[in-house]
């Protein structure tokens, strides 16, 4: 009878499936740590961190951040990070890549639930405005006694409470295509000239509310357009057949196939491109009125975390010279420090803006939310 | 038919045989309610207590209850825009799936040719394919240097400009969606009684005539279905609209994303309620719809099919052939192509020559990844053991859901409808109310409770899995004849011995559709197994492919290539191994 054995089978299975479930926590240890302070933790709530790891073990520094940091299929920086931060220090570093990034802390800590990580890497100051506006403690903490810490560069400093650290940037730009259409195309230098009949539906940019570039693009417009000229602004490169897509990769992916010529992107697009041998035609680089926008990351600590000491410690291991020139490297953003060393194919093909624009942390808490809604509504109820 | 041994009680040895056939008899008695009450219990730990606490954010702020949000919503001309436009897209995905799907069902369910039974198999395969592969799949075919335009161009036509627009969301929907009405349509086409339309022959009608009085009434409600599920898909639909439509063609579930996003629970969860409240009503429509359209009586002879090649050249045969052919460019150019323009990126160089430079990467990661990066084989792995568990789970859960919404009681539409609403809540709402209610966990007399890890997964991908099973069985199951139960159940048999030997084996064809939809939401599932899966190793094919997104999409595509190798096989596997153990002659 095998459908009846068969039945019984997904009876059992089932069970299975639940008994595991109320079980809670299974099949999440992963390697070094064990999740047990986050199982049992609930009733004290804050200070509840992981690694319930005696004395004498080597301590373990639980690092949380966006997914491409340890996984993009080129380079990413996050295992080189730990390799080496690990054959120097005694201690062991594990990631933690949640989906939501930082997001998932804010819920966790809206929620009393405790944080099992120790630093966060990848903020920028959309992430920390949004931070603020939800969650009366700050989520990190302010950190000082680091080091190297006056090496960074004054205009990437994004956080007034001193909690982020930044650790590298990226210029956003447009980047075109020379080789489209019959050849010859050039983009235009301002951002009026984007307006112009000849460039309609060539420009191809992101969702502002979900993606950096996308976010970083219409800031630039507000910069160059100021609070009361930007939506008029959008309304006439609407018109003028802009396509605001998803995220970053679908319209690069776009760009790609020759969809359009245009396409907002990061300045140091010519470093990965030069590494992969294409054509650099198809990857020139305008910086529009002169100006690209600065979206620093950084890195932070968050305040419930029992491991201050080798916290500070990495992060001052991050703004070191080589590490910075390293991560530069393997992220394909500017670094942060004025100290790194970068190698030359870098400083070759990566350009910097003549003019870098951004706003500041209180501008942005003040308006963020309403510029956006704002664009939202005429953008999408055109 | 084999019912358990009856002993006839004079020998000793037979004791312990009896006390184990009694308590079989027992088990099968139970076993109905018993997975009744596993399906209750899944769907409200996984399901209903998850998206409840997101939910509640619509109507309780600041410590008090409160319509606001909903009415703030409601009452906002720019969401009834939103809403309106939504609708509208939908219904023309909706058109263009059943237009572009009826014809596969005609040909795979009327027509005879090599190979019917795998392609038949693979009609699923869009289902799984990541939004992210499809968008770049239609923008290679679809785009201004795409295959079509190439196309075009070769046959001096003018070109055309189909992306980002309204026409492109729509194909692109259609891509998703047309096979679904091809295989629940083709399922109940090839149930189709040979003799009911050879009596409407014998008695004068003409071919059309017993087409459009006996096969069609029968046809409708799997139309239905397929429509049905279309409209609650396209209605809900978000990657696809932004990747292909641009942003000026937002629908709801982008507003909904974008703020979850912002942390704006209240609108996000207000947005919410009245997308699902729109989605349950069509479903509630539906299924009254399905009420009184199932006939009964079907028998078990299904119709013979036509060589695809046919034996003689009639004018009337020349003309079905070349509406065949015809039906097969136009799946050449929206299934085929998209799917061969992936597999074309994962095979080309940056410079555009050929290279296995991104397979390379592959076996790469697969022997040096780190314990934090997502390997190949670990999610090719993962993927086939959610499958398999998902199918486990979910195929007795559907089963079961639709034998209980066949029988006849006062507010069953009601239950059935509340049954089928993990397929009309947004995918963001369910992994949001995960996030909180489970990964987080609640704290029961000082414990934290939490529910995560691999079992969690495919209890949740089972969740999302079994509403397939149940609409793909039940119209079936309703339309068998009574009596062949009540007969055997006169003659000693159990209910589930009555189902498993007499019904399933009639409605085989539908079990086993339900049963490839089933894993095919597992290997396609994205939001809950992230989310679930959290900081485990419980990644699966989908993951790997949106974790190796890059500034290069070789090795995603490369690794999409993989999905689709792997799961393409495996339904083959399913419906060839289902068919045969389902019984059912000629299928």
């Amino acid at each position: 009878m095998r459908r009846r054995s068969f039945l019984a089978a997904a009876g059992a299975g089932g069970v299975a499936a639940l008994a595991g479930c109320t079980g809670g926590g299974d099949g999440t240890a992963t390697e070094g740590g064990t999740e047990a302070g986050s199982e049992t933790g609930g009733d004290t709530g804050t200070d509840g961190t992981t690694t319930g790891t005696a004395g004498g073990e080597v301590p373990e520094l639980v690092v949380g951040t966006y997914g491409a940091f340890v996984d993009a299929p080129s380079t990413s920086p996050g295992p080189w990070l730990k390799e080496t931060f690990e054959s120097e220090f005694d201690a062991t570093l594990r990631y933690e890549t949640p989906d939501s990034e930082v997001n998932y802390y804010i819920e966790r800590a809206l929620r009393n639930v405790d944080i099992p990580a120790d630093l966060y890497v990848g903020l920028d100051v959309n992430m920390l405005i949004r931070i603020d506006e939800n969650l009366d403690s700050g989520l990190f903490a302010p950190v000082d006694g680091l080091d190297r810490r006056d090496t960074v560069k004054e205009s990437l400093e994004f956080d007034p409470r001193g909690r982020a650290v930044p650790y590298d940037t990226g210029y956003i730009c447009i980047v075109y295509d020379e080789t489209f259409g019959d050849g010859g195309f050039t983009a235009p230098e301002t951002f009026d000239g984007l307006l112009r009949e000849q460039y309609s539906g060539d420009l191809l940019t992101q969702n502002p509310i979900s993606s950096a570039t996308g976010k970083a693009f219409l800031l630039h417009t507000i910069k160059a357009k100021g609070e009361d000229g930007y939506l008029d602004y959008w309304g006439n490169l609407q018109e003028n057949g802009v396509r605001v897509l998803e995220d970053w990769t679908t319209s690069y992916t776009a760009y790609s196939n020759g969809e359009a010529p245009m396409v907002v992107s990061y300045s140091t697009d010519q470093v990965y491109a030069h590494e992969e041998g294409e054509d650099l035609a198809k990857h020139q680089l305008r910086f529009p009125n002169g100006q690209g926008y600065a979206n620093p990351e950084g890195m932070a600590m968050f305040e419930g975390t029992d491991r201050p000491e080798l916290a500070r410690t990495f992060m001052d291991f991050v703004l070191r010279p080589e590490v910075q020139a390293e991560i530069a490297v393997r992220n394909v953003q500017y670094p942060a420090t004025t100290t790194a060393e970068l190698p030359e194919s870098f400083a070759r093909y990566a350009q910097e803006p003549p003019e870098a624009v951004t706003f500041n942390y209180d501008t942005l808490r003040d308006n963020l939310s309403e510029w956006t809604s704002a664009w939202e509504r005429q953008f999408v109820g055109n | 038919m084999s019912g358990p041994p009856r002993g006839n009680g004079s020998s000793s040895g037979t004791s312990v045989r009896r006390a184990v056939d009694a308590l079989r008899r027992w088990g099968e008695r139970r076993a109905l309610t018993a997975v009744a009450l596993l399906t209750a219990l899944v769907l409200g730990l996984l399901f209903y207590y998850p998206v409840g606490t997101v939910f509640v954010d619509a109507v309780y702020a600041g410590g008090e209850w409160t319509l606001g949000p909903l009415a703030d919503v409601l009452t906002d001309p720019f969401y009834r825009e939103i809403f309106r436009f939504t609708a509208y897209q939908a219904l023309l995905s909706t058109a263009a799936s059943v237009a572009l799907g009826l014809p596969g069902a005609w040909v795979l369910a009327r027509f005879d040719f090599r190979g019917r039974e795998t392609l038949r198999s693979l009609t699923i395969l869009p289902f799984v394919m990541p939004s992210i592969m499809v968008a770049i799949g239609f923008v290679a075919t679809f785009g201004r240097t795409g295959t079509l335009n190439a196309v075009l161009g070769a046959l001096g036509l003018p070109e055309v400009t189909l992306l980002y627009s309204l026409p492109a969301i729509v194909v692109a929907h259609a891509f998703y969606n047309a096979p679904l009405v091809t295989r629940v349509t083709t399922a109940v086409w090839e149930s189709v009684d040979a003799s009911a339309v050879e009596t409407a022959r014998t008695l004068g009608a003409s071919p059309r005539r017993a087409f459009r009085d006996v096969v069609l009434p029968q046809l409708l409600p799997a139309i239905a279905v397929g429509a049905t599920l279309t409209f609650i898909f396209t209605f809900a639909s978000f990657p696809i609209v932004l990747a292909l439509g641009g942003y000026q063609l937002a629908t709801v579930e982008v507003f909904i994303y974008s703020r979850v996003q912002n942390l704006a629970f209240a609108e996000a969860a207000s947005l919410a309620v009245v997308e699902t409240a729109l989605s349950l009503g069509l479903t509630y429509g539906y299924l009254r719809y399905e009420a009184r359209m199932s006939s009964s009586g079907r028998g078990a002879r299904p119709q013979r099919r036509r060589p695809l090649w046919p034996a003689s050249w009639t004018q009337r045969a020349a003309a079905t052939r070349l509406a065949v052919a015809g039906y097969g460019v136009v799946v050449l150019l929206v299934f085929v192509a998209p799917v061969a323009s992936m597999l074309l990126a994962s095979v080309t160089g940056p410079q555009g020559g050929f290279t296995l430079d991104h397979y390379l990467f592959l076996l790469e990661r697969q022997q040096t990844g780190t314990s934090y990066q997502v390997r190949p084989l670990t999610a090719v792995r993962n993927s086939l053991v959610f499958g398999l568990g998902t199918l486990a789970l979910a195929l007795p859960m559907g089963v079961v859901t639709s034998v209980l919404t066949t029988r006849d009681f006062r507010g069953r539409k009601v239950l059935d409808a509340l049954l089928m609403a993990p397929l009309t809540v947004s995918g963001i709402v369910v992994g949001l109310g995960m996030l909180r209610g489970l990964v987080f966990g609640t704290v029961v007399f000082g414990t934290r409770i939490q529910v995560t890890g691999a079992l969690a997964v495919v209890a949740a991908h089972a969740v999302g899995a079994y509403p397939f099973v149940t609409r793909t069985v039940a119209p079936l199951l309703g339309g068998l004849d009574p009596r062949l139960v009540e007969s055997a159940r006169t003659l000693g048999a159990s209910r589930v011995r009555a189902l498993l030997d007499i019904e399933l084996p009639l409605v085989a064809a539908g079990v086993v559709a339900g049963a490839a939809f089933a894993f095919a939401i597992s290997i396609g599932e994205f939001d809950s197994t992230v989310i679930l899966a959290e900081g485990s190793s419980s990644y699966t094919m989908p993951v790997a492919v949106q974790r190796y997104l890059g500034r290069r999409l070789g090795p995603a595509t490369a690794m999409g290539c993989v999905l689709l190798a792997v799961t393409g096989l495996s339904f083959v596997v399913i419906e060839r191994f289902g068919g045969r153990t389902g019984g059912r002659g000629g299928f």
